[in-house]
């Protein structure tokens, strides 16, 4: 039951039967349920990473409406930012395989303890839930190599359901997305804080030597998330061309605060500040 | 064997470089990122393609991009937001260029003694580092800045804080100023149009106030490498280095080698001592390792970098002190609301600072909007409305500190990002045996175990939290004077932009690494001349200048005590790094 309730609340189990279009992560193929649970996890770090990137730049979208402040002019979405999070977070934050593969493997082992909403009525078949159990499982044991949005993700979720039980169900497939502004801001909250709970949980569950260092890296990564997202919401990423290395299109973060750089200069010069050039000793 | 290898082309190291060259000292300058060689080939001034401190060109990471970022582990909320390749940091740093504060230097006797940091004072006098500092601010050069729209709201700003307006390079007291900055001031169009035909060197010459010194300095157009305006190491120092021959009667150019990340130092036992000989370092292209030896090695990798590398190899550390007491100006930043045009986006990005001796600075912040929504995110106050995480300071500014997201970001940010004014709060932060670099239990990556930067933003000493909240009110009052209709205060957790005094120099064997000379204690001909250095935080203000003027004095020492040389700071005449032997000699 610990365990279909972890796969239920996390989103992987619902995400793992929605029908939907595959981009990012998924890589490699193997054993029918491990890939099951690769396509599951993509579809979820998507949707997961939409909840996020609303968070810091709503707009006119559907998960800005979730969250309860939609907003007429465009926003993260339209910026991209979903698909620049799950780009910078699995190529570039140099977080090594023997790191995020032992934390995914402490929330999987671990998470069953923490006292998370039953599945509902509804929810994925028990079916559906075995075969994710039994690849991700697969997946784990064999050492495969797990980017880590999806590990953030899996957080997020399960923060998630905890600060709000029923966000288990609803629109999206991620119980993150699903959550009111208030409630995104209190799994921050939590995983600032960090959340005891989970740290006590994933220490447990954590080999040496990485054991005692949740706490920095939940603070670490909260914070990272945040300042990520802002810098990518605001910057030209969605519309750069990098072969040409010149824009597509006006930034979405420009139009939002009027920016137009002039490439080479501003005829800014408003002379010296009581006209002096030089100072000595 | 060489005569001296130094250990990464920052902000130091090639000060070291530029002046044993110019002596004729066989010279390898070994950089651990790329050399941008051709900037306007490979630079755009866009914001995530330059500063996404995990893809940008102006990362810390190998030069092949599609390749992660290189791996610190830190432990809290923070971001060490460093710069490699050939300039280091000062690639995107504003080119700020103040003094240190006197008071914390040995022999001070001031009024306001009690006011710094003393325990961990310079082992010298302030005096005795003026002829440096004089020597690279004409080297740079150093020169007063020209005002913009933003420099002229500061000032309105500043005008009405009650303290005088500062005339000397030495800050005295509490006052306020134009930057002294290594930037070229603006001549003939520069600064004047908008128009990138007319912004061609010469016809236009230094700033041409595009506003992108945090993108990499690539300005004018077609300007020789040492004609740039911003002076980072990669315009000035390096090029010097490289050219020695050309402009120094003795001078022999050094050698350069990016994409060489060093793993070891290799010392041997001699007469009783440990001794430098040499350093082992990894092509970041081919993997390759290779290893010289020299008479003297300088470790110049920066704050975070040096004492892991020191670690890594094993070195000694009797006393525990290597790493330890990393200070990084405990940074802040405060952001005005304006209901007119304030140019924050353009022109050299700081150009007007207040100096409160004693507290720290504060200085002009001027942002593109992806950092600037950076910097409002930035926060170890939690989210504003939402959560304090335990903190949340009130003040003059509006509300409590914090993240600013969301909603409310886009209707900060949809006044205008012209229509805003950031200030940075420099605090004079105390040396703290705790904050510190070690060694991290992540698995190793290929240049051995990685750095783990310990800075708990909660266990400051109770004068560097007073500095701090000090300066946010004297921003915030500014800001007002100046203007602004609302005020955020972003309480940000550690920012490692402004990082030193981890290999620290210091009067006392029990609590340094370095002796006066910056020699290390425990291992013979092995220095350090990068930020890790500097005794103390200098009180506030920006580091670079100082760590160059130190560097400066240890390629003095060096060149006396080992080679048997004579000083020429005092009595030599300096070469400006813009002169034209230089640019011919880079063609």
């Amino acid at each position: 039951m610990d365990r279909r309730a972890f796969l239920t609340a996390t989103g992987l189990a619902g995400a793992a039967t929605a029908p939907g279009p595959l981009t990012g992560v998924a890589r490699a193929a193997g054993p029918a349920d491990s890939a099951l649970v690769l396509r599951a996890l993509t579809r979820l770090t998507a949707d997961t990473m939409s909840g996020l990137a609303v968070f810091v730049l709503p707009g006119p979208d559907a998960y800005s409406r979730a969250q309860g402040t939609p907003r007429r002019e465009p926003g993260a979405i339209e910026a991209g930012v979903p698909a620049f999070l799950v780009d910078a977070l699995n190529r570039y934050l140099p977080f090594p395989d023997q790191v995020a593969v032992p934390l995914m493997r402490a929330l999987v082992q671990g998470a069953g303890s923490l006292s998370l909403p039953a599945p509902r009525e509804g929810d994925a078949q028990a079916g559906t839930v075995r075969r994710v159990d039994a690849g991700l499982r697969r997946l784990l044991e064999n050492d495969a190599t797990i980017p880590l949005a999806p590990v953030v993700a899996l957080l997020l979720n399960l923060e998630a359901v905890r600060v709000d039980p029923l966000a288990v169900g609803g629109p999206f497939l991620s119980p993150f997305a699903r959550l009111r502004y208030a409630r995104k801001a209190r799994v921050f909250q939590l995983l600032e804080g960090p959340d005891p709970t989970l740290v006590a949980i994933l220490d447990r569950h954590l080999p040496e030597p990485l054991r005692g260092s949740v706490s920095g890296l939940l603070k670490f990564l909260a914070g990272a998330l945040l300042e990520l997202t802002a810098l990518g919401s605001y910057s030209e990423w969605a519309v750069f061309d990098p072969q040409t290395r010149r824009l597509r299109g006006r930034p979405v973060g420009w139009r939002i605060c009027g920016y137009t750089p002039s490439a080479d200069g501003w005829d800014e010069h408003r002379g010296y500040y009581q006209g002096r050039k030089q100072v000595t000793g | 064997m060489r005569d001296v290898i130094v250990v990464g082309a920052g902000g130091g190291g090639p000060v070291v470089a530029k002046e044993l060259a110019a002596a004729g000292l066989d010279v390898l300058l070994l950089e651990a990122g790329a050399h941008h060689t051709d900037p306007r080939a490979s630079w755009t001034h866009y914001e995530n393609d330059a500063n996404n401190p995990l893809t940008g060109f102006l990362r810390f990471g190998p030069s092949d991009r599609s390749k992660p970022a290189w791996l610190r582990e830190e432990p809290q909320n923070s971001y060490v937001l460093q710069v490699a390749g050939v300039g280091g940091t000062t690639q995107h740093y504003y080119g700020n260029s103040p003094r240190a504060f006197r008071g914390l230097f040995a022999g001070y006797e001031g009024p306001d003694r009690d006011a710094y940091d003393t325990e961990h004072a310079f082992p010298f006098p302030y005096e005795e580092l003026v002829p440096y500092y004089e020597w690279v601010e004409a080297t740079l050069p150093v020169q007063t800045a020209a005002m913009g729209t933003k420099e002229a709201v500061f000032f309105r700003g500043a005008e009405q804080l009650g303290i005088p307006v500062q005339t000397t390079k030495d800050t005295l007291h509490a006052s306020y100023r134009p930057q002294e900055n290594a930037i070229l001031q603006p001549g003939g169009t520069a600064g004047r149009t908008t128009d990138p035909a007319r912004l061609h060197y010469p016809q236009a010459t230094g700033c041409t106030y595009c506003g992108f010194c945090l993108q990499g300095c690539m300005e004018p157009i077609r300007a020789p490498r040492n004609q740039f305006a911003k002076r980072s190491t990669d315009n000035s120092y390096v090029p010097m280095a490289l050219t020695a021959a050309a402009w120094s009667p003795q001078g022999r150019n050094a050698t350069l080698i990016p994409d060489a990340f060093v793993v070891k130092v290799h010392t041997e036992l001699r007469d009783g001592e440990t001794v430098a000989t040499g350093v082992t370092w990894r092509d970041g292209r081919t993997g390759e390792r290779h290893r010289e030896d020299a008479r003297v090695v300088v470790l110049a990798g920066g704050a975070t970098e040096t004492p892991r590398l020191w670690l890594n190899s094993g070195l000694p550390n009797p006393n525990g002190w290597v790493g330890r007491g990393y200070t990084d100006h405990f940074l802040d930043g405060v952001t005005g609301l304006f209901d007119e045009d304030t140019g924050s986006s353009k022109g050299p990005s700081s150009a007007a600072r207040c100096d409160f001796p004693g507290r720290g600075a504060l200085e002009g912040l001027g942002l593109p909007p992806a950092m600037q929504a950076f910097i409002m995110a930035l926060s170890d106050s939690g989210i504003r409305g939402r959560y304090a995480n335990g903190r949340g300071m009130r003040g003059p500014w509006d509300g409590r500190s914090g993240r600013v997201l969301g909603p409310e970001l886009k209707d900060a940010l949809g006044n205008g990002v012209n229509r805003l004014l950031n200030i940075l709060i420099l605090t004079g932060d105390d040396v703290q045996r705790r904050n510190r670099v070690l060694l991290s239990a992540f698995p190793p990556d290929e240049h051995g175990a990685v750095p783990k930067v310990v800075l708990d933003g909660r266990a400051r000493t109770r004068r560097t939290v007073g500095n701090r909240e000090f300066l946010a009110r004297k921003a915030t009052e500014l800001l007002r004077r100046a203007g602004a209709r609302r005020v955020y205060r972003f309480d940000w957790a550690p920012l490692l932009l402004h990082v030193h005094s981890s290999m620290r120099m210091g009067r006392s064997a029990a609590d340094s690494v370095l002796d006066s000379d910056a020699e290390s204690r425990w291992v013979r001909r092995l220095y350090v001349a990068d930020n890790s250095a500097l005794a103390n935080s200098l009180g506030g203000p920006n580091p670079t200048l100082t760590t160059q003027a130190l560097a400066t004095r240890t390629a003095e020492k060096i060149f006396i005590e080992h080679f048997g040389g004579r000083p020429w700071v005092r009595d030599g005449n300096p070469v400006v790094s813009t002169d034209p032997r230089i640019s011919r000699a880079l063609r």
